[in-house]
């Protein structure tokens, strides 16, 4: 039901969304044969898994809490809560939604990685949990973040933010070695290097180091953001 | 003692009135400047100075070429989003609000308030500007050659996105277009542009549309300014920039005449 209805508010934006995700992905990993003129092969490996996970994540990380942003600006917050749903299926049902949205792009974008770098991957059965977590833990944190803060403003502000942080100065796209050292040292405790490393490991061998750790990052991310979620949606009236 | 007269109405032409009218759209744009200055100055400082230090994050070690190129880019980059971003949107915002048809009601000649809009953002970009250079140029410890020609480099780029933002925000009725046009812009800006990178690693006719767009020649006049030897024939770049400059202040007083 609410799967549904997820889907029906979105079949404005569902669209666009789609294409923009595939546009940026496959975008991304051509724009890289610009930066560098020759790519090294390492860089190319980088981007083509990160562009996975930055897929994944955005919707959920950043179109979510700007959805939800609208809603409460448009004073249609508070009908969705009067719905005669459990509160816990509408939060499946939108992370159900991201992972429809999500996996197209995930995939056109590894499509044109393969395409355009002749890349060494190797994929294993790793890539399900992987994308799952991944998937479940941004959404749950773009979740938790747009129902815990009031301010719409606020919220629109701190998700364009952090699209910079994802794109630019999170290790997803490129090794955490090319980061400061002190951004390196405080991405191993944000989920953000966790889910790209994870996801990385689910398609190379060899590159990605400690999944394990990453896998406990990520997972405690995910339980933290649910915890947040559930006090700020149990609070309400 | 003479009984107060009233004050003789005011005539509504010639040069005084003009500048008045001027003055009067400069201080109301930037009294509603205080709503937007805060994002304004953030999104410079993150388009500039953010994009250069993630180009490096991308390439790890760079030569000093390459360092060079990419931080002498990060001014054009903040200048962009300010004029081609950032005022369509706000004339777009207008026109969700409403407030669009009150600023044509003003008393004002619609010239100045152009000219209003256009000296605004103008002088608003330099500040940005020399944030982006001067990070950039500290993170990647650079020894730039700084001439004269930044003023006009600086004043011809920021004026030639101040229009053809303007031109854009008016002359596209719709509002949301308006946003997928300007979201459009910032993608190909920051994804596909010759300005942090040379044009030599774009693919041919990706580097011929560059050639007859905007962005290189805004990223060559500034360049040309800050280095010596890495840019020929900058005289091109003022011609490009000069030319869409005065094809978009064409646009733009279609659009504004055409209205009513």
């Amino acid at each position: 039901m609410m799967v549904r209805w997820e889907m029906t508010s979105l079949r404005m934006v569902l669209a666009i969304t789609v294409i923009v995700q595939i546009v940026s992905g496959a975008g991304f990993v051509l724009a890289l044969g610009l930066f560098f003129g020759q790519v090294p092969p390492r860089a190319a490996l980088f981007v083509s898994t990160g562009v996975l996970v930055v897929t994944l994540i955005t919707i959920g990380l950043v179109l979510g809490p700007q959805l939800v942003a609208l809603q409460k600006a448009e004073k249609t917050y508070d009908f969705l809560w009067s719905l005669p749903v459990p509160r816990t299926t509408a939060a499946l049902a939108w992370v159900t939604t991201n992972l429809v949205l999500g996996v197209p792009g995930m995939a056109v974008a590894l499509g044109v990685a393969l395409v355009r770098y002749d890349l060494d991957l190797h994929l294993s059965a790793a890539i399900v949990p992987a994308v799952l977590l991944t998937l479940f833990t941004g959404t749950m944190v773009g979740y938790a973040l747009a129902h815990a803060l009031g301010n719409p403003m606020l919220i629109v502000a701190i998700t364009q933010m952090l699209i910079f942080v994802i794109i630019g100065f999170s290790p997803i796209n490129f090794p955490a070695e090319q980061l400061p050292g002190w951004l390196a040292a405080l991405h191993r405790w944000l989920p953000l290097a966790p889910m790209a490393d994870t996801v990385r490991a689910g398609l190379t061998q060899g590159v990605v180091a400690d999944v394990a750790r990453s896998y406990l990052v990520l997972g405690a991310w995910a339980v933290a953001s649910v915890g947040v979620s559930a006090a700020v949606l149990g609070r309400r009236e | 003692m003479t009984a107060p007269s009233l004050p003789a109405p005011p005539l509504r032409r010639g040069i005084a009135y003009w500048l008045t009218g001027y003055r009067g759209m400069l201080r109301f744009d930037l009294a509603s400047a205080r709503e937007w200055l805060v994002p304004f100055v953030i999104v410079q400082i993150l388009m500039g100075a953010g994009m250069a230090l993630i180009y490096g994050f991308y390439l790890g070690d760079m030569p000093i070429q390459v360092a060079t190129f990419v931080a002498t880019g990060a001014p054009t980059l903040a200048v962009i989003p300010l004029g081609m971003a950032l005022a369509p949107s706000l004339i777009a915002g207008r026109k969700v609000e409403g407030t669009y048809d009150f600023m044509w009601s003003l008393p004002v000649p619609r010239l100045t308030a152009a000219l209003s809009s256009y000296t605004l953002f103008t002088v608003l970009a330099a500040p940005g500007f020399a944030a982006a250079l001067g990070i950039a140029a500290w993170r990647y410890d650079l020894d730039l050659h700084v001439s004269a020609w930044v003023v006009p480099a600086v004043l011809l780029s920021s004026l030639m996105a101040a229009s053809v933002g303007f031109a854009v925000g008016h002359a596209v009725a719709q509002p949301a277009l308006v946003n997928v046009i300007t979201n459009l812009v910032i993608f190909v800006v920051l994804m596909f542009s010759p300005i942090a990178f040379p044009i030599e690693n774009f693919p041919g006719w990706l580097a011929a549309a560059h050639r007859v767009l905007p962005f290189w020649h805004m990223a060559n006049v500034v360049r040309a300014s800050l280095t010596t030897g890495l840019v020929e024939a900058v005289w091109q770049s003022y011609v490009v920039l000069g030319a869409w400059t005065a094809g978009a202040w064409f646009l733009a007083a279609w659009a504004v005449g055409r209205r009513r």
